[in-house]
């Protein structure tokens, strides 16, 4: 059912956890809380599930008020950061224990039948305590899930496994999210897991949500810095618009001090306000969009493709409005990664800092060593603009693991 | 959760990692845990091996003070020692169950606040719940005289509130007093052993994860359905070693029945002392004492047996 959370907010003492919030989660969508600890995805899961109440606002579940309900009167379970497992109960009376609560005693079939959709079957007898991680991510799944809730909560709930178990994992809750059909609120602050199962992801950060979309939007579209940086990796150069309007009407030129040169892009991916001659903004691009090149190869367009130069950058008439001509800035590289499958530059730019690239793993340059002199250059539409007055910075710190302390616990 | 929980094994010897190769250092580390053993093996065998054998051998034999007590393999100190003080072992065990569900009433929403909802109180509180225990037990018994004497306020508002006249009729109290009444000797040993029953409570409570009340919560059940079937299951391991620790020694008890109590309130305890240190018939004293032990052992595996503690470590 949907969700609806009309100017929801939270505060603790002097601390705001949750700014107002106005956010609709449709019917059936696997829907991601994405944000670093502390950013208050978790007080807002525990508002929908009743465990923390509201300062303020309205939670609608389809057209029902339930901001005042109590956890257990809502038609919505949780699957807890460390699962909440009852240890004094085995797998089979953890799984039956919500619909007992709610007066129904015929509950073999049930639990059988869940125990075969998480693939635990034969388990029912043991003790918590006797499963591993995984094994108990999933009876705690199996317990939420038997209720037929109207909406699944999910807080952090493969956090406590290892990598190799939490990708398989995210295949399983996907899989079974398509099964039931419920809609799932996951909160994580993995941004990958995010991509790989959400519809739909909201980016929270100090109690805000900064954007809300597609994972493929986000990623393509950042409306923010911090989704900029916290969703991947972008390189944010400072520049001033200096030409709106453009050949075909729809775009805008800016200008990097120092005349590095002059960036193209689409207007309708500049999320900066109020955009005119002289505004300062920070130009955008994903590291993986640029090619790199070497300086005495020349600077043609078309004339090299020594770096893995896909054929879609190139070419006359190729998309991006600018009649093929592409955004380009030199530098020299500073540092170069073999990472396997894709290589990595970090490429000190000519008048704009350190710039990331990412190249795919196809001819591998031999002359593209720190010390090289390169050339980048990226396609207009692929680049963004971001409203300047923000840190550059925002959402690049490393990522404290927020739950060290409850697996130690 | 789990880590918490379960007691753990103990981390391997790490001597077992030398291997056959060294044997020497291997008995040698071996051999330390044995000295470590050695002092309370001493005071073990000193203070409880030997008694127990001594008094053993004491509670069979016959005679008398002047010519002397021998070993006569007499068993019928035993069944005399049943007949005559049966109503004391009645009321030793009476009184102590008694107090005993009345600490665990008192106690078990003390120890539930002090776990879940005391904050930054808590120690506070624990420091006052472990407070009394800088007082002698004696002295303590010694002021409830005083707090249940005849001329006392508390009288005065039970009088007041009739609730003597109930008492009366269950047989408790008699006449308008609580001193040298049964409800006195239940109230001494309640308050006695109130903390022994209060901290292994605390103990169990304050190792549940809340997220767990959570939990249950979530899953339909109401704040009382919450405490049914998860908080009071998972206190058991508190609620079977507080009930141990209060019923056991309150019904061995004897300074309460005799500082609170009369002479029909006496319990065995107050028989054992009487017979030991005034009518110096030691064969009887201790025939009583290993009855009481007896009966106690059997208790609580009874007790243990129908709580089932190791499911629930």
């Amino acid at each position: 059912m949907t969700i609806t959370l009309s100017g929801v907010s939270k505060v603790f003492g002097d601390f705001t956890a949750v700014h107002p919030l106005d956010l609709t989660i449709p019917e059936g969508s696997f829907f991601a809380l994405l944000g670093a600890s502390g950013c208050g995805k978790t007080t807002t899961l525990r508002m929908i599930a009743g465990l923390e109440e509201p300062t303020a606002g309205r939670i609608l579940l389809g057209e029902e008020d339930i901001t005042g309900l109590p956890p257990h009167t809502r038609p919505v379970n949780t699957v807890f950061q460390n699962y909440a497992l009852f240890p004094h109960l085995d797998v089979q009376d953890n799984i039956a224990f919500g619909l007992r609560r709610r007066g129904i005693t015929s509950v073999r079939e049930k639990v059988e039948e869940m125990l075969e959709l998480v693939e635990l079957g034969g388990m029912g007898h043991r003790k918590p305590r006797q499963l591993s991680g995984g094994q108990q991510q999933r009876v705690a799944l199996a317990r939420a899930l038997i209720n037929r809730p109207q909406v699944l909560l999910l807080d952090e709930p493969l956090g406590a496994l290892d990598l190799k178990l939490r990708r398989q994992m995210q295949l399983e809750l996907k899989r079974i999210q398509t099964e039931v059909g419920i809609t799932f609120v996951h909160v994580t602050h993995d941004q990958e897991e995010a991509m790989t199962m959400a519809d739909a992801v909201a980016v929270m950060d100090a109690g805000r949500v900064e954007q809300l979309g597609p994972p493929a939007e986000l990623y393509e579209h950042p409306r923010t810095t911090f989704v900029a940086n916290f969703l991947g990796t972008s390189n944010l150069i400072e520049a001033e618009i200096t030409a709106t309007g453009g050949p075909e009407g729809e775009e805008l030129e800016a200008k990097v001090p120092g005349g590095a040169g002059t960036l193209r892009l689409p207007a309708q991916r500049c999320a900066a306000p109020d955009v005119r001659a002289g505004t300062a903004v920070l130009v955008g691009v994903r590291p993986e969009k640029i090619a790199l090149r070497l300086a005495e190869d020349g600077t043609g367009d078309g004339s090299g493709d020594a770096a893995g130069d896909g054929a879609e950058a190139n070419g006359p008439g190729s998309r991006g409005g600018s009649g093929g001509t592409r955004n380009r800035l030199t530098g020299t590289i500073r540092d170069a990664g073999y990472l396997g499958v894709s290589l990595q530059y970090i490429v000190e730019g000519t008048g704009c800092g350190e710039l990331a690239v990412y190249e795919q793993n196809i001819e591998r340059d031999e002359r593209l060593r720190p010390g090289a002199d390169v050339v980048l250059d990226w396609q207009p539409a692929h680049t963004f603009a971001l409203d300047a007055a923000q840190s550059a910075t925002a959402g690049t710190e490393v990522e404290t693991e927020p739950d060290t302390e409850e697996k130690t616990a | 959760m789990t880590a918490a929980v379960s007691t753990g094994t103990p981390p391997a010897d790490p001597a077992d990692r030398t291997g056959p190769a060294a044997p020497p250092r291997r008995s040698r580390r071996r051999l330390t845990a044995y000295w470590l053993l050695l002092p309370a093996g001493l005071w073990l065998a000193v203070f409880f091996v030997a008694p127990f054998f001594y008094q053993a051998s004491t509670s069979v034999q016959s005679g008398s003070l002047e010519k002397g007590f021998r070993v006569t393999w007499h068993f019928a100190n035993y069944t005399q020692a049943l007949e005559t003080f049966g109503p004391h072992f009645l009321r030793s065990f009476a009184y102590a169950a008694v107090a005993t569900v009345l600490c665990l009433l008192i106690g078990y929403p003390l120890a539930y606040m002090l776990a879940f909802r005391a904050g930054r109180w808590r120690n506070v509180l624990l420091v006052m719940v472990i407070a009394p225990f800088f007082t002698s037990f004696l002295i303590r018994t010694l002021a409830w005289k005083t707090i249940l004497s005849d001329g006392g306020p508390v009288v005065g508002l039970l009088r007041g509130l009739h609730v003597l006249d109930v008492t009366a009729t269950l047989g408790l109290t008699g006449g308008d007093r609580l001193l040298a009444t049964p409800l006195a000797v239940v109230c001494g040993l309640t308050y006695n052993f109130l903390p022994f029953m209060i901290l292994p409570l605390y103990s169990s409570l304050e190792r549940i994860d809340p997220t767990l009340h959570e939990a249950a919560r979530d899953l339909y059940a109401t704040p009382a359905a919450t405490f049914r079937k998860v908080t009071f299951p998972m206190s058991l391991p508190g609620v079977v070693a507080g009930t141990l620790l209060s019923f056991i020694p309150a019904s061995g008890d004897y300074i309460n029945a005799q500082l609170l109590g009369s002479p029909n309130t006496q319990m065995v305890g107050n028989a054992i002392q009487k017979q030991f240190l005034n009518v110096l018939d030691y064969p009887t004293a201790a025939a009583m004492s290993f009855i009481l032990m007896a009966i106690i052992l059997v208790m609580v595996t009874v007790y243990m047996r129908r709580a089932g503690t190791e499911e629930l470590v």
